[in-house]
């Protein structure tokens, strides 16, 4: 669905963008993580046709943005990081002006509008000013807008930039929607957290070069190389314990009280029979969870390896 | 280009007069706008009265009240849009960038030309409305005679061209500028010394060519003056006395012989088109768009 090859993007001395390839799959959730200045941005408006690219490819459905940008335009749905809204413009009437600068009929605008505002929890809002809106309720509608002419491609620059946690939560869900509806999805984040729950893919960027780019769980393993369980009993302390030191997969155990944090190197199926030991000796559990890898931790590992790599 | 959101069906124009036309600010806007002119132009006609008190009854009075009133509302309104259209159209891709609108409208299908068209059509169709709500007042004068409605149909025509053409300008510097005020502040700057320097030159260099044999040896009117708009307003209000030839003192001519105001109107409405165009291309992100060719 997007391709991008070998771009540059420089601002006279400063490279912006070093080089960067990357290939998103149709139905793939990309998050792109960097710190500020890395890129992110500066790559997500060249591939919205929003930017010149110094040189480099990118491609849209296999369109060249530089080639037929207009066409490339009704594939994507962008939003920034940051965006204003028109005054004396009503919730419905912002949609609709969009909905016309993709061409749509009265009736498509129509029905896209009450479909995305019901999506994006606004529905009740029809009729307010955008003005009058929270910003969390405006970067909703925002989202909604880039969704108006049903997009194959989202390109989502920090959506959830300046949210409280209670629409960051609310923005997470509805990005989870679209996810289910096998929408492609480009994202930029800081909160590296809420990637690693919605991202099938991730590319850390760093000073304009892009340090990784794969699977997110392939990152995960080959940054943690293991498992990290979370078990917790309601007595028989000693015995669990002792059960776990047999248990060759288990390679260290850290254990506070009740609760227990074993690195495990095992499968899932290797999980199952360890929970069916303890349950087999009588071991009353209380909780038995798989932690996933932080991807804070993966960021900081692959990016201080670049460091590591390129004398910095 | 896309031509297809040229007019008829441009999003900008339709949300844009939306916004504008919503509450009772344009309505005052004009209601303020006419008062101004309906003021002045009783002021002028009670001064006439008074002044021409021996023979305000014979038809040549009228008639000789009916121009000059009629001249003096050309000019009032004149000056009037000259000033109000760079105020419309000098902030209106600056305020989208102002906004931080602009990157949204520009990752839609509509094209740079689009958003263009539709922000001149949109600040020059308040500027219209102001324009066409003076046509009655202006009608009062034919009650005095000496004005034809042809006459009328002429200046008004040169009004829209002239309203196009400062608002070409207003909409081109709002595209170089981040930030509107600077925008409008060099809008009419350049308004003003493109106005003021080409009348300046113009008659410099008639006055120099008289200067050297007692006589015009090139009797043709300067290229300079056709830039400005003012010399074809004084052009259609002294029609009758010989056109803008008699306004610079000598009986020169055009060098078509078309008459001077045509001219002036074909001379903005290019220089327009090409800031336009500028200004379309001075928003484009992409500028470089390539064909690439289906090998055979």
């Amino acid at each position: 669905m997007l391709v991008i090859e070998n771009l540059i993007k420089k601002y006279g001395d400063f490279t912006a963008v070093d080089n960067i390839s990357l290939e998103i799959r149709e139905g793939d959730i990309y998050g792109f993580v960097g710190p500020n200045g890395a890129g992110k941005t500066t790559t997500m408006r060249i591939a919205a046709t929003l930017m010149e690219a110094t040189s480099g490819t990118v491609l849209v459905d296999g369109i060249d943005v530089r080639e037929d940008y207009l066409k490339v335009r009704g594939k994507i749905g962008y939003m920034p990081d940051f965006f204003g809204v028109y005054d004396n413009l009503k919730v419905d009437e912002y949609m609709d002006f969009y909905g016309s600068c993709y061409g749509l009929s009265r009736a498509e605008r129509e029905k896209r509008t009450d479909e995305l505002l019901e999506l994006v929890n606004l529905r009740d809002k029809k009729d307010s000013y955008v003005d009058t809106l929270s910003r969390g309720m405006k970067q909703r509608l925002c989202l909604a807008r880039s969704l108006i002419h049903n997009p194959e491609l989202l390109i989502l620059d920090e959506p959830a930039s300046g949210m409280d946690p209670r629409a960051r939560i609310e923005m997470k869900g509805i990005l989870k929607t679209l996810k289910g509806m096998k929408k492609t999805i480009l994202i930029s984040s800081h909160i590296l957290h809420e990637l690693s729950e919605l991202c099938t893919h991730i590319g850390i960027i760093e000073r304009g070069k892009l340090v990784y780019s794969g699977e997110i769980q392939d990152i995960m393993r080959r940054i943690t190389g293991r498992t990290i369980l979370k078990i917790e009993v309601l007595s028989e302390r000693e015995k669990a314990l002792a059960l776990f030191r047999e248990q060759p997969l288990v390679e260290d155990i850290y254990g506070e009280e009740n609760s227990f944090e074993l690195s495990f190197s095992g499968s899932d199926e290797d999980m199952a029979e360890l929970l069916r030991h303890l349950v087999l000796q009588g071991i009353p559990v209380k909780t038995f969870v798989k932690e996933e890898g932080s991807l804070e931790e993966v960021f900081m590992e692959v990016t201080r390896e670049y460091e590591l790599e390129n004398g910095n | 280009m896309n031509l297809k959101m040229g007019i008829k069906r441009n999003p900008v124009i339709t949300s844009e007069m939306k916004i504008k036309m919503r509450g009772w600010r344009t309505a005052l806007a004009v209601a303020a706008y006419l008062a101004v002119l309906l003021f002045i132009g009783f002021l002028y006609y009670l001064t006439f009265i008074e002044s021409s008190y021996s023979y305000r009854n014979t038809v040549n009075a009228f008639q000789e009240m009916g121009i000059q009133l009629y001249s003096m509302l050309a000019v009032l309104q004149f000056s009037l849009l000259i000033l109000i259209t760079p105020a419309q159209t000098a902030g209106s891709i600056s305020g989208e960038r102002e906004k931080q609108t602009l990157d949204l409208l520009l990752s839609t299908k509509i094209s740079s030309f689009g958003i263009i068209f539709g922000k001149l059509i949109s600040s020059m169709s308040y500027v219209l409305l102001l324009i066409i709500t003076s046509i009655p007042l202006f009608s009062l004068i034919f009650l005095f005679g000496g004005v034809t409605p042809g006459d009328m149909i002429k200046l008004f025509l040169f009004y829209i061209i002239t309203v196009f053409s400062v608002g070409s300008i207003g909409i081109f510097f709002s595209t170089v500028f981040k930030r509107t005020v600077t925008s409008t502040v060099i809008t009419y700057i350049v308004i003003f010394f493109l106005g003021l320097i080409s009348v300046i030159l113009g008659i410099y260099m008639i006055q120099a060519q008289v200067r050297g044999t007692g006589h015009l040896t090139n009797p043709r009117i300067p290229f300079i003056l056709y830039i400005n708009p003012a010399v074809g307003l004084a052009d259609i209000l002294t029609a009758e006395q010989g056109g803008v030839s008699q306004f610079l003192g000598y009986n020169i001519g055009t060098q078509t012989g078309l008459d001077f105001w045509i001219i002036n109107s074909i001379v903005m409405m290019t220089i327009a088109a090409g800031l336009l165009y500028a200004g379309v291309k001075k928003i484009n992100p992409i500028h470089r768009k390539k064909k690439r060719k289906k090998q055979a």
